[in-house]
Formats: C-alpha cells, sequence, structure tokens
C-alpha cells in the first residue's frame, strides 16, 4: 500500500508504542514520589529509555500525521491519569513539530530523526506546567493533600519559573542523546534479527 | 445484578473523576465528594464480580486515607515518613481514576468502544490508536511477567546491578513481542475489515438507559458542587 494517507495497520502501530511509551514514563513516574528531585530529573531518565522504544517506532514511520497522532494519545492519557489539561497543548504541539523536522529528514534522515526525538521529548516538561503555572494554589493543593512541607520547598526549589528554561533544554539534548543511544541498541538488537 | 451500562457513560464518568482528582481537596466536603465519586466505581466493579479487584483497591484507598488524615501533615519530616507520604500522596491522588479506568478497560469491548467512538464522532485515527492501547496494557503485563520469570530462570533478573542492562534486558525482549503481537493484531484486524472505506456497523446496540442517565446526572452533580463550593463560595 503506497498510498499517503494513514493505514490501519498505522493506526495500530501508534497504539502500541504509546501504550509501551506511557508504561515506562509510568514507570519513571512513581519513582518521583520518593523525592522531589527525581521529578526534576524525569528530563533524563524519560528521554534515556523512551528512546529506545521510540527509535523502533521512528523506523516504522513513513507518513505525516504518525507521530502528532501518538502527541494527542499522550494528552489524553495524561489528562485522564490526572495530570492536568495545562500541557496538552504544548503536548501536542511538540508532536507536531517534531512529525514535520521527521517529514523535512523524508523519516529517514538520521540527524533529522534525532533533531525530531529531542523535541518530541519535550512533552515531558508539560506534565510540569501546572506546578510552574500555578505554583501557589498548586502548592496548597500537595500541601491539602497531606504532602510535606519539606516536599513541596524541594519540589519548588527544583521546578519553577526558572529552572523551567534548563529542564526544557535538558529534556531537548538528552532527547537527542537518547536517539543515539536508542538508534545503536535498534541496530545492535533490531536490524540483526531482521525485524526493522 | 450485572449493570450493562453504555460506553459513553463510563468514558464520562472517568473524564469527570480525573477533573475531580486533579483539583485538591480541601474542606470535609470536598473529601466526602472524592470519596463519593471513587466509591461508585467500586461498586460498579463489585456488580459485574470482580471482587478481587474491588477488595485490593478498597484497601489500598483506605489505607491511605487513613495514613493522610491520621498520620501526615505539613510539619512531617524524616524518611519513613517522606516514603509513607509518597504511598499515600500517589494512592490518594491516582487511584479514584485508576480505579475508573481500570473499570472502563476491563468491562467495555472493544467493539462497543469503536462503536461509541463513532457515534461520538471521534476521528478513526484517535479511535483505532486508542482502542489499541487499551487492549495493550493487559498484554504487555502478561509479556513482562514471562520476560522476569524466563530472566529468574536464567538467574540474571538483576542484570548484574548494572542499570543499563537491567532496562535493556527487559525492554528488548518486550519489544520483540509488542512487535510480533502489532503485527499479528493488525493482520486479523484488516481481514475483518478495519480501515475499509464503508461505514461500520456496530453487533453491539448502544442506548442510554435510565441507569446511565442516573449515573451522567450523579457525576455531574458532583462535579458542579465541588467546583462551586471550591472556587465560588
Amino acid at each position: 500500500m503506497n498510498t499517503k494517507k494513514l493505514t490501519a495497520k498505522d493506526f495500530i502501530t501508534i497504539g502500541i508504542f504509546t501504550a509501551i511509551l506511557f508504561v515506562v514514563e509510568f514507570a519513571c513516574g512513581m519513582l518521583g514520589y520518593i523525592h522531589p528531585y527525581i521529578v526534576a530529573s524525569y528530563v533524563v531518565m524519560i528521554p534515556l529509555v523512551g528512546a529506545i522504544p521510540m527509535m523502533l517506532f521512528y523506523t516504522k514511520v513513513k507518513k505525516f500525521g504518525m507521530i502528532s497522532i501518538m502527541s494527542v494519545l499522550l494528552a489524553i492519557i495524561m489528562f485522564v491519569t490526572g495530570m492536568g489539561y495545562l500541557g496538552a497543548p504544548l503536548i501536542i504541539l511538540a508532536g507536531v513539530i517534531a512529525d514535520l523536522i521527521a517529514k523535512s529528514g523524508g523519516y529517514k534522515s538520521v540527524q533529522k530523526t534525532v533533531l525530531s526525538h529531542g523535541v518530541f521529548c519535550l512533552w515531558i516538561c508539560a506534565n510540569y506546567f501546572p506546578v510552574v503555572i500555578t505554583a501557589q494554589s498548586y502548592r496548597q493543593g500537595l500541601v491539602d493533600a497531606g504532602y510535606s512541607a519539606e516536599y513541596c520547598d524541594y519540589l519548588f526549589r527544583a521546578i519553577n519559573s526558572k529552572t523551567i528554561a534548563v529542564l526544557l533544554i535538558l529534556c531537548f539534548v538528552f532527547g537527542c542523546i537518547g536517539a543515539w543511544i536508542g538508534k545503536a541498541v535498534v541496530k545492535k538488537h533490531f536490524e540483526k534479527a531482521g525485524i526493522v | 445484578m450485572r449493570l450493562k451500562l453504555d460506553p459513553r457513560t463510563k468514558l464520562y464518568m472517568l473524564l469527570i473523576v480525573s477533573a475531580i482528582v486533579m483539583m485538591s481537596a480541601t474542606t470535609p466536603l470536598l473529601w466526602t465528594i472524592r470519596i463519593v465519586v471513587t466509591v461508585i466505581p467500586l461498586l460498579l466493579l463489585i456488580s459485574e464480580k470482580r471482587y478481587a479487584s474491588a477488595f485490593r483497591f478498597a484497601a489500598l484507598y483506605t489505607v491511605a486515607l487513613v495514613l493522610t488524615f491520621r498520620f501526615l501533615s505539613e510539619e512531617s519530616t524524616g524518611i519513613l515518613k517522606a516514603l509513607l507520604t509518597g504511598y499515600s500522596g500517589i494512592v490518594v491522588q491516582f487511584l479514584p481514576a485508576l480505579i475508573t479506568a481500570w473499570y472502563v478497560v476491563r468491562t467495555t469491548k472493544i467493539g462497543e468502544f469503536m462503536s461509541a467512538m463513532q457515534r461520538m464522532h471521534v476521528p478513526d485515527g484517535i479511535a483505532i490508536s486508542l482502542a489499541v492501547v487499551m487492549r495493550f496494557f493487559p498484554t504487555i503485563k502478561e509479556e513482562y511477567a514471562s520476560i522476569s520469570d524466563a530472566m529468574r530462570m536464567r538467574g540474571i533478573a538483576l542484570g548484574g546491578g548494572n542499570a543499563a542492562k537491567m532496562i535493556e534486558y527487559r525492554m528488548i525482549p518486550l519489544l520483540f513481542s509488542c512487535v510480533n503481537i502489532g503485527d499479528e493484531l493488525s493482520a486479523a484486524a484488516i481481514t475483518r475489515g478495519l480501515g475499509g472505506k464503508g461505514k461500520r456497523t456496530s453487533v453491539e446496540v448502544l442506548r442510554l438507559r435510565a441507569f446511565d442517565w442516573l449515573l451522567i446526572a450523579v457525576f455531574t452533580a458532583a462535579a458542579v458542587v465541588f467546583v462551586v463550593f471550591k472556587y465560588v463560595l
């Protein structure tokens, strides 16, 4: 099938990889409750670990729209699991831009794929948005929900309107590094096995 | 008694529950609403005869609530308290949405889900992908369990204490099986005409019954009361 339009097979691929990516995100997310600094280190962990399934996903992306749809699904899942709706536009925006970058490389160029994954990883920062934008009420909310003031202090020392820029950049950088590692892993295991 | 709810009602419930848990509860009234919207999906799980999971969820939630109210406060410090805060924080915050999501995933047939999506005019691409995501979580869990078993048999469950190895050993086999399952799934779906040009029809006829409306009313009321008492009064 050489159509430009997405087929049912593509949608199924998107669904599977979204599920895997969410499992990675969720596993890392659980660690965040141990210490707030780990919440900030999501920008390192998730791009690195998530890059392996993502790079495998990228080998299957041939048409425009697949990465965008994935970001829409992520936004929906993030909403349902209680991360809020503030990040949703950012998630979808990151997805569409990543899609455009990958498209400009014809979904084959290595540099474009790496860059695209870096941009795509910015969706992780979307989870911080409620913390930054609604800092005051968010803090009150955490305290009311039974978090200790200590946890809140650490959390807001790590994530605030000043550090968000750093976090965004880190996210992008580790997205790119993760993409290189992911590419190597995919090559080591999947290309040799003839799956890709 | 087995209640058959319309998938649209279930999705609406999920939407409301996740909206309510996102806003922090500050007064006893708000906590009551939160607990009520958590108990309803639990009762629904029981009505579906899923006693084990209902009981597990209920126990987890109760313990976390008791911990939150009796032992933890703004002043709590120290490692043990921090871990407890973490535990009950996760549970109190996410369990209501998780219970509802579990209920929706476990009791909605994919056919019903697709036809509900179609009735709500959700684009096919999103509907199909979401259906796959929903169906896939249990599969990932199963595959992961078999991989862990295999690793334990080989005696490499901890990957020699090397974090990168641990991730690699788990992730790669998981991806292999997921890719294969995905291929099989698309082959099966396409032979059954998914992605064809014609309009899909469904064996399941969706209808909102009295009980659906009742639940929709209850959840709407819960959301309205919550918002009004939190932000207006």
